[in-house]
């Protein structure tokens, strides 16, 4: 057991710090947002630091790098509330390469690690809620080709994605297959998300698509993984700016002549904040230490992870709002956008009622060592 | 001890309800049932129908054109409003400057004010926090300074609700900055039209424009729109606060949305789920609980008995609850409440919403608004320092 990182691990953050500080300034973060959600320059930027590759194998393109780089570098990208969302580079890198024939990956790999090709899942559909033993979308063979039909909801810059990952059914079994956005029969409405960033709705008719894999399911819930552990790793480092932004606020509003910090009612719910924030950063680490293991244990570690994580996001959130008072509630002032961000993070990938179902569902009667 | 309503209130409800179903328009009812945007038209309209019949200042005594209501009837009144879908009364004429009028202004100001504000013609505006004073209200330093019959005005208010739309706003000035913070300051009633006044809307985290920041700049305000006393505005003030009451809890309203969150759970799919239905099970508790509390207040009111100061109680829970229920509806349509497409929150748009249902719109944007409620009428924090207060002497 060891919870240091590495030289490299600390480079990375290093590089990532510099990067949201020098090159993603909360202007530019809005003109963005204004501008529709989702700049691929920005994404491209990420690229160049390699971001992109991060989880796809050194022979195929990318960093060849595990779930404590990804930790890091979301972690840092959180801070600076970074709307283009590298967790879907992540989730189609280690899919792609974990998943896919030999062909596919040899064709999408290297641009998913370039930054050259944007790839997404797009798994969300109405009614599902957060299912991932079957959908409504369904996929048809024809010789050596496929093609789908059925939409996907809500799905992260689909309109600006190059490409899905889109589970469907075949055969009656959820495969996962590869759907180029500018294959015929697919469209793509895209709009603004709470959060800032972008999504859309995606919608495909005999689409041509590429099998990534005939078990879907497996792929679907170990992209979700992904997501979880990433979001988790996102949340701590939102919510650390979170915090600083409010401590510092408190320290200069002053009310009834003192500073508001002085408040002990104030000062408990900044502690508060601080036992939440320190209780989901163990809970991030243990999320990504566990990708790697075993199916079981690695999802049941995801839930719990998520369930802590929930709970922590939505205190610091509601906190920082509520301790600077009016200001906290204006579009001007940054903390209402990081609010914003936690808001939707505790929905992305399940949230927490979901996940603490599923908690309760694998529990096991017997005590242990729960590591 | 009996929880039914005497057979008398009874009647009144009926009446009320009757009244209600006859007279509020249904393009207002659909919005607010569905938490569409209002326009200043349409919260106006309600309000001049309401007017038109006497029931604006439906808290008011008779002597000054009021319908003379017990606080049981007030109460019954809301209810019936809030539960058919009306728009809620902007509180700022009828609620909250209009018995300070009656209780402090003159004559003449009564006949030149009150009429405006029971017919709904005159929009008007709370000014009295300012960037640096907020929950320390007596530290304002808007200043009116005596000219002959005119006061000077020069400073600025902030957080103004709706005063974008004001015509007339009732401030907070500092009149001298002698001996206590609290006996320097005035009660001014201000022409929103004066030359100098500026009004900026401040855009919030729902990208509505609810609030504004508004700029006094050698404002020429006539020395009879002072109410009462030079220097006596903080008493004043807090006999204002004394009069929110049992409509801070918005025990109503809370009613009407619980019921909306389970039509929403249902459309959702998650009310057959019994880890979320159990959520919305313990949203029913606390709706009921506080009901009894506001019950429990009215009842007091009645008989005089026991008088219940509680009004900070009131404020937490109520605002409270009013945050989880937009939580609860936001979390059932989970990823569906994310995309933010605000055409789709104006009634009659006829786009596509993500998913095909459009009633998820506003939710987030709701939930998010909602933060405002633990914040302003006095903080949540400030009530509990109150209600301690109150208990630990
Ligand atoms: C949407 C909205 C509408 C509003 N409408 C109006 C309006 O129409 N007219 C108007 O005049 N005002 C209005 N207000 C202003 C509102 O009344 C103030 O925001 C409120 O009083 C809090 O003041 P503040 O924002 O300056 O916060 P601050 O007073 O700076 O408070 C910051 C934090 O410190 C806490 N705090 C302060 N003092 C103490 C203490 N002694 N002990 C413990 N904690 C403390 C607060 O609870 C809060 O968490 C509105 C505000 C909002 C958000």
């Amino acid at each position: 057991m060891d919870f240091d990182f590495s030289d490299d691990q600390e480079q990375l953050r290093d590089a990532c710090a510099k990067w949201v500080e020098k090159g993603y300034s909360f202007e530019r973060r809005r003109a963005t947002v204004a501008a529709g959600g989702f700049d691929r320059k920005a994404y491209n930027e990420m690229a160049e630091l390699g971001l992109t590759g991060l989880y796809v194998p050194e022979d195929l393109g990318g960093m060849g790098m595990g779930p404590v780089e990804g930790m890091v570098t979301l972690q840092e990208l959180g801070r600076g509330i970074v709307i283009e969302p590298l967790t879907q580079a992540l989730i189609a890198g280690a899919v792609l390469a974990g998943y896919a024939p030999d062909a596919v990956k040899a064709d999408w790999c290297g641009k998913v690690a370039s930054g050259e090709a944007l790839v997404v899942l797009a798994h969300t559909e109405r009614g599902l809620r957060y299912r991932t033993d079957s959908c409504k979308a369904s996929a048809t063979q024809n010789g050596e080709s496929w093609a789908l039909t059925g939409d996907k909801n809500v799905v992260p810059v689909g309109d600006q994605a190059d490409a899905f990952l889109v589970p469907a059914m075949a055969n009656g079994k959820m495969a996962m297959f590869l759907v180029e956005r500018s294959a015929k029969g697919v469209s793509a409405n895209g709009y603004g998300t709470q959060d800032g960033g972008r999504a859309a709705e995606v919608s495909l008719k005999d689409a041509p698509a590429t099998l990534v894999t005939l078990d879907g399911q497996t792929a679907l819930e170990h992209a979700i993984d992904i997501g979880i552990a990433a979001t988790c790793a996102e949340a701590v480092g939102v919510m650390d700016q979170t915090l600083a932004i409010t401590v510092d606020y408190m320290n200069t509003r002053k009310q009834f002549g003192v500073v508001i910090s002085s408040f002990q009612a104030l000062r408990h719910r900044v502690a508060d904040m601080k036992m939440q924030l320190e209780l989901a950063r163990s809970m991030s680490y243990y999320a990504s230490l566990k990708l790697n293991a075993p199916t079981n244990e690695r999802r049941a570690a995801m839930a719990r992870a998520k369930v802590q994580l929930g709970n922590s996001m939505r205190l610091v959130a509601k906190d920082a709002v509520q301790l600077h008072g009016g200001i906290g509630v204006t579009d001007e002032y940054i903390v209402s956008h990081y609010f914003k961000k936690l808001t939707q993070m505790e929905i992305a990938f399940g949230d927490t009622m979901h996940h603490l179902g599923e908690v309760s569902s694998r529990m096991q009667d017997t005590a242990g060592v729960f590591a | 001890m009996d929880l039914a309503f005497t057979p008398e209130e009874q009647a009144f409800r009926e009446e009320i309800r009757a009244w209600v179903k006859g007279n509020l328009p249904e393009d207002l009812s659909h919005k607010v049932h569905n938490a569409l945007r209002l326009t200043r038209d349409d919260m106006q309209r309600w309000a001049k129908i309401l007017g038109k019949k006497g029931w604006l200042g439906h808290g008011w005594a008779k002597e000054f054109g009021g319908p003379g209501w017990t606080a049981v009837q007030k109460h019954l009144f809301e209810e019936e409003c809030a539960l058919a879908g009306a728009p809620r009364v902007v509180p700022f004429g009828p609620v909250m400057v209009a018995p300070v009028i009656m209780a402090f202004g003159n004559k003449e100001q009564q006949e030149r004010f009150l009429p405006g504000i029971a017919s709904g013609e005159v929009w008007w505006s709370q000014g009295y926090s300012e960037p640096g004073s907020g929950s320390d209200l007596a530290s304002v330093k808007c200043k009116a300074e005596r000219e002959g019959d005119h006061f000077i005005v020069n400073g600025q208010k902030t957080w103004t609700t709706l005063g974008q739309y004001g015509e007339w706003i009732f401030c907070l000035v500092r009149t001298s900055t002698e001996g206590k913070p609290q006996t320097g300051i005035s009660f001014l009633l201000i022409d929103m039209k004066t030359p100098g006044v500026t009004v900026r809307p401040i855009k919030l985290l729902d990208g509505e424009c609810e609030v504004n920041e508004v700029w006094f700049d050698n404002v020429k305000v006539p020395a009879n729109n002072l109410i009462g006393e030079e220097n006596k505005g903080w008493t004043y003030a807090k006999h204002l606060l004394s009069h929110e009451r049992t409509n801070i809890a918005d025990v109503n309203r809370a009613k009407r949305e619980l019921e909306r969150l389970k039509r929403l759970a249902k459309t959702e799919g998650v009310w057959d789920d019994a880890r979320f239905r159990d959520q919305i099970a313990l949203l029913e508790v606390d709706i009921v609980a506080l009901e009894m509390l506001v019950l429990r207040v009215l009842s007091a009111e009645k008989s005089g008995k026991n008088s219940l100061d509680i009004a900070g109680l009131l404020k937490i829970k109520g605002s409270e609850i009013q945050q989880r229920y937009s939580e609860l509806m936001m979390l059932a349509a989970g990823p569906f409440a994310m995309p933010f497409i605000e055409e789709a929150m104006e009634a009659g748009w006829q786009g596509n919403y993500p998913g095909g249902v459009t009633a998820n719109a506003p939710l987030a944007s709701t939930f998010f608004n909602m933060r405002k409620t633990t914040i302003y009428g006095g903080s949540n924090e400030v009530q509990r320092n109150i209600v301690a207060q109150t208990v630990l002497g």
